[in-house]
């Protein structure tokens, strides 16, 4: 009898141990994103004003805003995505919907992407250089940025496109085609919202990519501060500004804190904005 | 076969399908406007006139600014600064993708196919942390600390720490400039560290108090002066100061550079005058660099 109870408070102690050793792991976490955050908020809050954000930079960004930094990056990004996300989810519906997992057509197309994705960044902006800019002769241009950009994406965009659209269950695909639907026509009310959530963080984490890099941009977008007018400009973006203001201007730490502040918020605009979205398209094409 | 059937029998799910259609054109028109507009500014592009710079990362936030003061002196001019340093600098005015490059440092004999034109005059300090004792450093210290001859703080005169030697990234004209002063090859230099830009430099000594490493004088200079802790070792005896520099008697001192190709013509030749001129002194200044009298 006392030998049970003996194991009976093990387990306990053990149950115990292993939830507090999850609830660190989860703090442990949260508590590296909040140090990031208030570490930014304390070194930027001061410099941030709603001049910095609608003026060009002076002074090499020590003084002014970063209206056009920002307008580039959006730019960037928008070039980055109009290209890379029709090209990489409609791979992936191929892979999924029209492949069998198993074909060597199939296999080699995964494969490159799996090479793709392990590429580092700054072998992206080599040839993003040398292909768009100096080949196509798009010059050190939004364009050539948000293209390269595309290739860094299109193995993220289409791996986690790859992934939610497996995870559709069968049962979904036999009974659209029992009540008659297309393929078509099931791939988009049905399929495509049900793995939208996915979709949607894989579209997440290819713009926290695309806003963070900087290597790649250096040779291919540039480095020019100046409003861009149309996508052949030359335009610097926001992480590339403040890995300047950092690594390269004496007394640009402020400007720099104050940027990365922005750039933060923007990521977590988009992010719950993105998230809102999907959870929406879900639940009104599939849930009601 | 399914396909052909399938779509047969979904004939009445047509409207549905043809309302998607029509949305993913409306958007294939937005993208094809956006294309059509960006074409459409290329006619008054090609009319006014575009110069491009690249090179030294040091010289790019100057230059940027020069050329800042350049176009609004000059509608309908575009100057785009671009970075990537010096050696790059040279190699994008051979190869024609850029009509001037930014080369920090003075050209080598296997540089004389370029023309060099100096807009201003910077120095290199050997920088440690406030906190260390050591004030001044022979040259041959220095080259032993950074051959690791030398790897204790007390055979130079300071606390029985361990060197944290900071050196700069190949391809950088301050490590250039500074093996020159040196007399060492890159390949017998022990770094512990090793940096990009000057900022980044400081930086690395600040959060070491036993690093030693060197960075751009006006750089460090605005640094100190604002409170970091670094201090900047006088070499040979002279004091590392901008003033210093500006007199010449500095013995780690180097010019930044505009290069081009050929004689330079036109809206270029413009350019690098303008860049010479005392209009631009201010300028230099405020990156704490040392403006040059052209002659």
């Amino acid at each position: 009898m006392r030998e049970m109870k003996n194991i009976h408070t093990a387990q306990v102690l053990r149950e115990r141990a292993v939830q507090f050793l999850i609830y660190v792991a989860v703090l442990l976490i949260s508590a590296v994103f909040i140090w990031i955050l208030a570490d930014l908020a304390r070194g930027g809050i001061a410099h941030l004003s709603w001049e910095f954000l609608t003026e060009s930079p002076r002074d090499a960004g020590r003084a002014g805003g970063i209206a056009s930094i920002l307008v580039s990056t959006l730019l960037i990004l928008l070039v980055a995505l109009l290209t890379a996300v029709p090209v990489a989810w409609t791979s992936a519906i191929l892979l999924v919907e029209f492949v069998p997992a198993d074909s060597p057509f199939g296999k080699t197309v995964r494969f490159s992407l799996h090479v793709l994705a392990g590429v580092p960044s700054i072998v992206f902006g080599l040839f993003g250089n040398a292909f768009f800019c100096i080949y196509l002769g798009l010059g050190f241009s939004i364009l050539s940025g948000g293209l390269t950009l595309a290739c860094m994406l299109l193995p993220i965009l289409t791996s986690t496109a790859e992934a939610g659209l497996r995870a559709v269950p069968h049962a979904y695909r036999m009974s659209a085609s029992a009540l008659g639907m297309t393929h078509t026509a099931a791939l988009v009310h049905l399929i495509l919202p049900a793995a939208a959530p996915v979709l949607a963080a894989g579209l997440l984490l290819g713009i926290g990519r695309a806003l963070a890099e900087t290597a790649a941009l250096l040779f291919t977008s540039g480095y020019v501060e100046r409003m861009p007018d149309s996508l052949l400009d030359s335009g610097r973006a926001l992480a590339l500004h403040i890995f300047d203001l950092s690594m390269n201007v004496p007394g640009g730490d402020m400007p720099a804190y104050a940027s990365a502040l922005v750039l933060a918020g923007l990521l977590l605009c988009i992010n719950i904005t993105a998230m809102k979205f999907a959870h929406g398209l879900q639940r009104r094409k599939i849930m009601t | 076969m399914s396909l052909i059937n399938n779509r047969l029998v979904v004939k009445t799910g047509m409207s549905k399908n043809f309302r998607y259609v029509l949305i993913h054109l409306f958007f294939l028109a937005i993208v094809v406007a956006c294309v059509a507009q960006a074409q459409a500014q290329m006619p008054t592009k090609t009319a006014s006139q575009r110069l491009v710079l690249t090179g030294s990362s040091t010289i790019a936030p100057l230059a940027g600014e020069i050329a800042r003061r350049f176009e609004s002196l000059h509608p309908g001019v575009r100057i785009d600064v671009q970075t990537g340093g010096s050696s790059r600098g040279i190699h994008d005015v051979r190869k024609g993708i850029a009509a001037i490059g930014m080369v920090s440092r003075a050209l080598k004999p296997d540089e004389a196919d370029l023309q060099a034109f100096t807009i201003a005059q910077d120095g290199i300090s050997i920088i440690v942390h406030a906190g260390n004792p050591v004030i001044t450093l022979s040259r041959k210290q220095i080259a032993d600390i950074y051959t690791g001859r030398i790897t204790h703080w007390n055979a130079a005169g300071g606390t029985d720490a361990r060197i944290t030697v900071v050196n700069k990234a190949e391809g950088r004209s301050t490590l250039e400039l500074f093996l020159d002063y040196l007399q060492l090859k890159n390949s017998e230099i022990k770094p512990h560290v090793i940096i990009g830009d000057n900022a980044q430099g400081i930086k690395t000594v600040i959060g070491n108090p036993h690093a030693i490493g060197y960075v751009s004088i006006g750089a460090a200079e605005y640094e100190a002066r604002r409170g970091a802790p670094v201090r900047l070792l006088s070499l040979g005896g002279v004091e590392a100061s901008v003033e210093n520099v500006r007199q010449g008697i500095f013995p780690l001192s180097r010019p930044l550079n505009l290069v081009t190709s050929s004689e330079p013509q036109g809206l270029v030749r413009r350019f690098i005058e303008f860049a010479r001129s005392p209009q631009v002194h201010d300028l230099v200044r405020a990156q704490y660099f040392v403006p040059v009298n052209a002659d």
